[in-house]
């Protein structure tokens, strides 16, 4: 047979199955041990309690909280609108759907912050973006956000400003009647978290 | 009378098409391998700096384009993935000729013209290519070829400017090729 | 998982190494297609010889497949594969030089090299110019600048910018191919020269 038309009749079928197979979006690439290293090291998995209590105030639709503790202890309390993934169902196949996508914010919540961290690491070594976690966990949440202190006289504006937040806050979740936020102005709350920038290694090229 | 030169092309070339098929293979070996296509005229860009900063040690300094080739590579100029992959070339074009009988040291010149022209041609196509592969970021092996393989837009589009330019000059130079 | 540099499978100085092998893969593969021969090479210019068309597009499209099949298959992550940025002013400007170049010399660096190994003095000349036109470059940078800044857009891939999937542009450009090739043969027939 003429070359041509056999390279045509392999090639032209290889052509229709790539064309045909979909491109897989979420494509997975598994962090190696050093660049963990390093986005742990730096703390860009943390999400400030305020940031969290405006988006839930704010009632922004991309916010997922996720409690990673038991079931017993989520069934006792629960941040609004959380869902509970117990830490060693993390892996669990109906999870992977919601662990692993670009769109919604997934914030993992635990008592401290140790399993939220744990699930954290977990997922980030998959290669899933998106996930969070909250600082300092539902300990921290209860003693300053819900039941913030009032700052003392001395105390910077800031101090202020966060109380001011954190008391409209607490009303607003705790279903207390709302005091009005003046310059409550929270750390940035941009609607969508900065994604943590894969530290890639692109080969150089050219000519 | 045509079919003698065709067994004399299948006996001394490889056919084209398994010929292609077999670039493809190392390109993606190299792609594999390295995460980058092959090139050629970087290692060109390679020695030249070299020899630049070997002459004037404060050239990084003084040459913007020092600047931006430094920028791009660390250590000395010379450990750079093309300058070692033409070397192979060197070799591997050599192994080829030598098998095939094709070694002879000669000036390939079209029966009408002479090797002068030939070689002023060669000389000032040569030239152009070294200025016009800068300017491109490629010449057609890094370029065009490992572009279009992984399917850069910026390769296409070198690879169509030079196809295109020269389709559309290959009247003017008849004479030096038919 | 590859690439494998990128990933650090393989340490630098085996990528160097490898790409010295790689090279001889690629300069035994041009060599043996004929593209040390500086006619052969015009050759596509004038429809005489179409090895350049064959080989070229055959090739790129062969290691494209590949890619995607192996990216298919988790053999490969392509977004760390080097994808050439686009820098539309220079792209084309470059481009339209080193057409001319080709026209008149009748190599490319690649197989300059090539046709240098086995020989061949215009080979050896037309890399000379091309240390000439590179020195050209350094020294008279400034005047290119601005021209080589110019137009930065990314690094896009051409089935992106059409809004293809890879795989479906794919297909389009083997389907482009294979119709060239058989205009390429009919070409070859219609203007048969004696071989080089």
């Amino acid at each position: 047979m003429k070359p041509l038309k056999l390279l045509a009749l392999i090639i032209i079928p290889m052509g229709i199955i790539l064309a045909a197979v979909p491109a897989d979006k979420t494509r997975h690439f598994r962090l190696t041990a050093d660049e963990l290293l390093q986005e742990a090291g730096a703390g860009v998995q943390f999400i400030s309690p305020d940031v969290v209590a405006d988006m839930l105030v704010q009632k922004d639709p991309l916010l997922q909280l996720i409690d990673v503790r038991t079931p017993e202890e989520f069934e006792a309390f629960s941040l609004p609108g959380a869902i509970n993934i117990p830490l060693s169902n993390l892996l669990a196949e109906e999870y992977v759907d919601l662990l692993n996508q670009d769109t919604r914010t997934n914030i993992f919540y635990s008592n401290g912050s140790v399993f939220a961290n744990q699930a954290w690491m977990i997922t980030r070594q998959l290669g899933y973006e998106n996930n969070f976690v909250l600082e300092g966990g539902l300990n921290y949440w209860f003693s300053n956000v819900l039941s913030a202190t009032e700052p003392a006289q001395t105390s910077p504006n800031e101090e202020f400003a966060r109380y001011d937040f954190r008391k409209s806050a607490a009303a607003a979740l705790g279903g207390g009647s709302i005091v009005s936020t003046e310059g409550a102005a929270p750390a940035t709350a941009a609607k969508k978290p900065p994604v943590a920038s894969k530290a890639k290694k692109k080969a150089a090229g050219g000519c | 009378m045509n079919d003698n030169s065709k067994t004399e092309r299948s006996r001394r070339y490889l056919n084209p098409y398994v010929g292609g098929v077999l670039l493809g293979l190392v390109l993606l070996a190299a792609n594999f391998i390295s995460g980058r296509g092959l090139g050629a005229s970087g290692a060109v860009k390679s020695v030249v700096a070299t020899t630049i900063q070997a002459v004037d040690k404060d050239a990084v300094n003084t040459m913007p384009f020092m600047a931006e080739y430094a920028q791009s590579h660390t250590g000395s100029p010379m450990r750079s993935w093309l300058v070692f992959e033409m070397m192979g070339v060197l070799v591997g074009g050599f192994l080829s000729g030598a098998l095939a009988g094709r070694l002879k040291l000669k000036v390939e010149h079209s029966p009408k013209i002479t090797s002068r022209r030939r070689l002023v041609f060669a000389l000032a196509g040569g030239t152009l290519f070294g200025l016009g592969s800068q300017l491109g970021r490629g010449c057609t092996s890094g370029s065009a070829l490992s572009g279009m393989a992984v399917l850069s837009l910026g390769g296409f589009i070198t690879m169509m400017a030079i196809f295109g330019t020269a389709f559309a000059l290959a009247y003017f130079f008849r004479r030096n090729w038919i | 998982m590859g690439p494998l540099a990128p990933y650090e499978i393989i340490s630098e100085n085996t990528n160097f190494l490898l790409a010295f092998f790689i090279g001889i893969g690629f300069g035994f593969v041009l060599e043996s297609s004929g593209f040390s021969s500086s006619r052969k090479l015009a050759g596509i210019f004038y429809g005489y010889d179409t090895v350049v068309l064959k080989v070229f597009f055959t090739g790129a499209i062969t290691c494209m497949l590949g890619l995607l099949l192996m990216s298919l298959f988790g053999w490969i992550d392509l977004d760390l594969v080097y994808v050439n940025p686009t820098y539309l002013t220079s792209a084309i400007v470059g481009g339209v030089i080193m057409g001319a170049g080709f026209i008149m010399g009748g190599f490319c660096p690649g197989t300059s090299f090539c046709g240098a190994a086995i020989g061949k003095i215009d080979a050896i000349v037309f890399i000379g110019g091309l240390f000439i036109g590179v020195y050209g470059f350094a020294f008279t940078y400034g005047l290119w600048e601005k021209l080589f800044m110019d137009r930065y857009l990314g690094e896009p891939k051409v089935s992106e910018s059409l809004g293809l999937s890879d795989g479906l542009f794919g297909l389009m450009l083997i389907l482009a191919a294979i119709g060239m090739f058989y205009v390429a043969e009919w070409a070859e027939k219609k203007w048969p020269r004696p071989e080089y």
